[in-house]
């Protein structure tokens, strides 16, 4: 499809969460460039100093460079955000659009499926799939794809059921398209605005669960930087050294104001929520 | 009729001006209207979508869609107050008190969950300062007045239990609560069935009599202005090109615009320009052939109902010879969509047989519908709903051009531009998307989409009737001419009668479902032998405002 570029004013509201999301990128990409110091070295010297010149957010408990391993942190933590999106992202559609098209029984057998995985709390299936396959972040992301993609499979499949009978999707089946052509070339397409909305609201979902996992202990092990962690750690020492859980726990307020962001943008520049 | 009284207008607009702020600066979608409006007078104010009309009443009541709008200058005088300076607070006490309005789509303008009565007794409640008693025997009297048979029962009833012609009459009924002096009914009938219409526009008619109450009509139908007004105003592109007396402004058009529009009047007087009938051809078979078909759609009783089932299409019999031109007609719920649909293998058949070509849709599903898709295509009502918006017009005809395979790949770019230019589109416009093109552009790119299969069978479902008049004259100009010119066999779906006329060589009536008549279309149209064609014939709104509009009493045929 060629899009002929529009010239439309910028959406602020894009711009300023592009701008925090891309912040966060490029410090993940260049962590070893512009962190002033190594995320896991411990400086026994230098324990639960407060912020200073030397270290703008502080030092924790061991002795390691908050701002250092925030900025390494971002590394995960976007991944996990990016990984824990995608995948039940890509599942929940095809899932979701068949059984919108086909209806019938395909319908009721995904449409039950998806009940059964409602039906449990969110957190407690999460947390018993990773129990199950043994702490770590690739657990966290199967955890994830397992159960995230029934919300995209509900919204397609809601999308699908609406537009399969839109005069167009009418007329490609009276042009003698196939099957397939329909579906992946007329009905998807047009659908997938609303998941893609919501898969920056789910964004800021999976990075939380995830800094939640991690707090647990399920998710990303010590002494990898990892912000959910970072929080957890600081939490013994809030009332002397307010600087170790504040500043993680900021830092996971802002990228997920940044996704939030660009979610209402995409909403409005597509017409979601008009 | 009684005639308008003379001296000072109720209404005195003078160069109302209103802006559009945008990125590139201002644009004026109004500029210097002035217009009056005397008392118990029916003004009709004419136009095509975008015109202004709207607009234009909407800047009266300071109800301007988008905050981006503003009135830049003019006045509106009422009882000597300029309308469009006066505070929220004091608009808010005229809305409704002085001037009451009515839409379109009645049942996206009354409230879901709130019982019709309570919609009507609410606004005495607010501005008459009713008790709750006092309005309620009010807005019965009221709903007694807009034609509701039972109104004690029907106050408890909710909008969804009525017909769109009764939810009409409710907006009628709330708009008239707090007796207003002047209404606005925009594009009141638009939506509803040419009998439905005929009964609304003489409801309309009736309160100006019954109560002097001044009516601003918007329409873009130049029929029902005919018949309704007093005083015709055209508008266009945001300006006011011309005015006058009914009889005058129909005779006489000054304008050129104001002379299209009425050229392009499909009126049931003039004689539909048919050719002499085809010398008789030696028997051929149908191309198309329905043998006593029904289609029902199950009605779920709830869980433990017993099942039901409603039949759209009820027994219905038909065969097209192929080069024929077959229209028709029926109102809202007679069944006529679904009959070109289920024609198509569109909707599934629960009896009866639909043949094309020989080969019966039911007996050898597979090999017919892979014919049929190969030498019938469809033309829908919404010209942008039934592109994909995504696609570009030349990608969607070059996928259908791909997918039939009838042309060598090499030649596709040229094929989309000829079938552009069969439709006359400018073929420059194959590089936009459907939202970047007009109403009538759209339908012309669904014609070509159409046409692109090299069909010898074209269904037209309704395919004019979202369009302007003067968009509607030229695409059935198209597709006579597309008729002529290849050998192409119609059915031509649509409930305005006249354009059928126009086009069609055979009629069939439809009414719930089964068909009541059919014959020849001169023969038909002078002829009716069935009392609903007659009625249906007779609601037409004629130009001729000496004809005047024969409705048919409330519930006469709906029954």
């Amino acid at each position: 499809m060629s899009a002929p570029a529009l010239p439309r004013p910028l959406n602020p509201t894009l711009v300023a969460g592009l701008a925090i999301v891309g912040l966060f990128a490029l410090a993940a990409l260049a962590a070893p460039l512009i962190a002033p110091a190594d995320p896991i070295y411990q400086d026994a010297a230098a324990r639960l100093q407060a912020p200073s010149l030397a270290h703008p957010f502080g030092t924790d408990n061991f002795g390691r460079d908050i701002l250092s391993r925030i900025i390494y942190g971002a590394r995960v933590d976007l991944q996990m955000a990016v990984i824990g999106v995608f995948f039940p992202l890509v599942i929940g559609t095809v899932i979701g659009a068949l059984a919108g098209f086909f209806g019938g029984l395909v319908d009721a057998v995904l449409m039950r499926l998806i009940d059964i995985i409602l039906a449990f709390p969110f957190l407690v299936l999460m947390l018993s799939i990773i129990a199950i396959l043994g702490p770590g972040l690739s657990s966290f992301y199967i955890a994830m794809a397992l159960v995230g993609w029934v919300s995209y499979a509900r919204l397609i499949r809601a999308q699908i059921l609406v537009l399969k009978n839109a005069d167009y999707a009418v007329a490609a089946v009276s042009l003698g398209f196939s099957r397939s052509r329909v579906l992946f070339r007329h009905l998807l397409p047009n659908s997938v605005a609303g998941s893609l909305v919501f898969c920056m609201s789910d964004a800021v979902l999976v990075l939380l669960s995830g800094a939640a996992i991690s707090y647990l202990g399920l998710g990303v092990q010590p002494p990898t930087a990892e912000w959910g962690i970072m929080v957890a750690e600081g939490q013994a020492f809030l009332s002397q050294a307010w600087w170790i859980t504040l500043f993680p726990g900021l830092s996971i307020v802002f990228l997920a104001f940044g996704f939030s962001m660009i979610g209402d943008a995409l909403g409005e520049i597509m017409g979601v929520h008009e | 009729m009684s005639t308008p009284t003379p001296g000072a207008p109720l209404l005195s607009v003078r160069d109302l001006t209103v802006v559009v702020r945008g990125a590139q600066g201002q644009r004026a979608l109004l500029s210097r209207v002035s217009l009056d409006l005397g008392k118990g007078e029916i003004l009709g104010l004419v136009g095509e979508s975008g015109s202004g009309k709207s607009l234009f009443c909407r800047s009266l009541v300071q109800l301007l869609p988008s905050r981006a709008l503003a009135v830049t200058g003019g006045t509106a005088v009422m009882a000597g107050r300029d309308l469009l300076s006066l505070s929220e607070a004091d608009m808010g006490a005229l809305r409704g008190a002085k001037i009451g309005m009515i839409f379109q789509n009645p049942s996206s303008h009354l409230d879901p969950v709130m019982r019709v009565g309570d919609q009507i007794a609410e606004g005495l409640m607010f501005h008459r300062k009713l008790g709750r008693k006092a309005a309620k025997a009010e807005a019965i009297a009221i709903m007694t007045q807009v034609g509701f048979t039972d109104p004690a029962r029907q106050f408890a009833s909710y909008p969804h239990e009525f017909s769109g012609g009764m939810r009409q009459r409710a907006m009628i009924a709330v708009a008239l609560a707090c007796d207003p002096d002047i209404l606005i009914a925009d594009e009141p009938t638009t939506a509803l069935d040419v009998t439905i219409q005929a009964q609304i526009l003489k409801l309309l008619m009736d309160l100006r009599d019954q109560r002097g109450l001044s009516i601003i009509l918007i329409t873009h139908d130049l029929g029902v202005v005919a018949q309704t007004c007093d005083r015709i105003a055209v508008m266009r592109q945001g300006e006011l090109v011309e005015q006058g007396p009914k009889r005058d402004l129909l005779a006489r058009p000054q304008h050129p615009y104001t002379q299209a529009l009425i050229a392009s009047h499909p009126s049931m007087d003039e004689a539909a320009p048919t050719e002499p009938p085809a010398p008789p051809a030696p028997p051929r078979r149908p191309l198309m052939e329905i043998d006593d078909l029904h289609v029902r759609y199950p009605v779920s009783g709830g869980l433990f109902g017993r099942r039901r089932s409603f039949s759209a299409v009820a027994g219905v019999s038909l065969r097209i010879m192929p080069g024929e031109t077959v229209g028709i007609v029926g109102e809202s719920g007679s069944g006529k969509s679904t009959l070109a649909r289920a024609m198509l293998g569109l909707a599934p058949i629960s009896d009866g047989h639909v043949s094309f070509d020989g080969d019966s849709l039911r007996l050898k599903r597979d090999a017919t519908l892979a014919k049929m898709r190969r030498q019938a295509a469809m033309v829908f009502q919404d010209p942008f709903n039934s592109l994909n918006a995504r696609l570009t017009i030349g990608e969607t005809l070059a996928e259908v051009l791909r997918v039939q395979g009838k042309v060598a790949r090499a030649a596709i770019p040229a094929r989309v531009e000829e079938l552009l230019r069969l439709v006359e589109l400018d073929p420059g416009l194959a590089g936009r998307r459907p939202r970047q093109l007009s109403g009538g552009q759209c339908q012309r790119a669904g014609i070509a989409r159409a046409l692109a299969v090299e069909p010898r069978l074209i269904v037209a479902d309704e395919c004019v009737a979202a369009l302007d008049v003067t968009i509607q004259a030229q695409i059935v100009d198209l597709f006579r001419r597309l008729v002529a010119t290849m050998d192409l066999t119609l059915v031509f779906i649509a409930h305005d009668l006249a354009i059928v006329r126009h086009l069609c060589e055979r009629v069939v009536v439809m009414h719930h479902g089964r068909i009541v008549e059919e014959g020849a279309c001169a023969e038909v149209f002078e002829h009716p032998r069935e009392a609903y064609t007659a009625a249906l014939i007779a609601a037409i709104p004629d130009i001729d405002p000496d004809r005047p509009l024969h409705a048919p009493p409330a519930g006469a045929l709906t029954a």
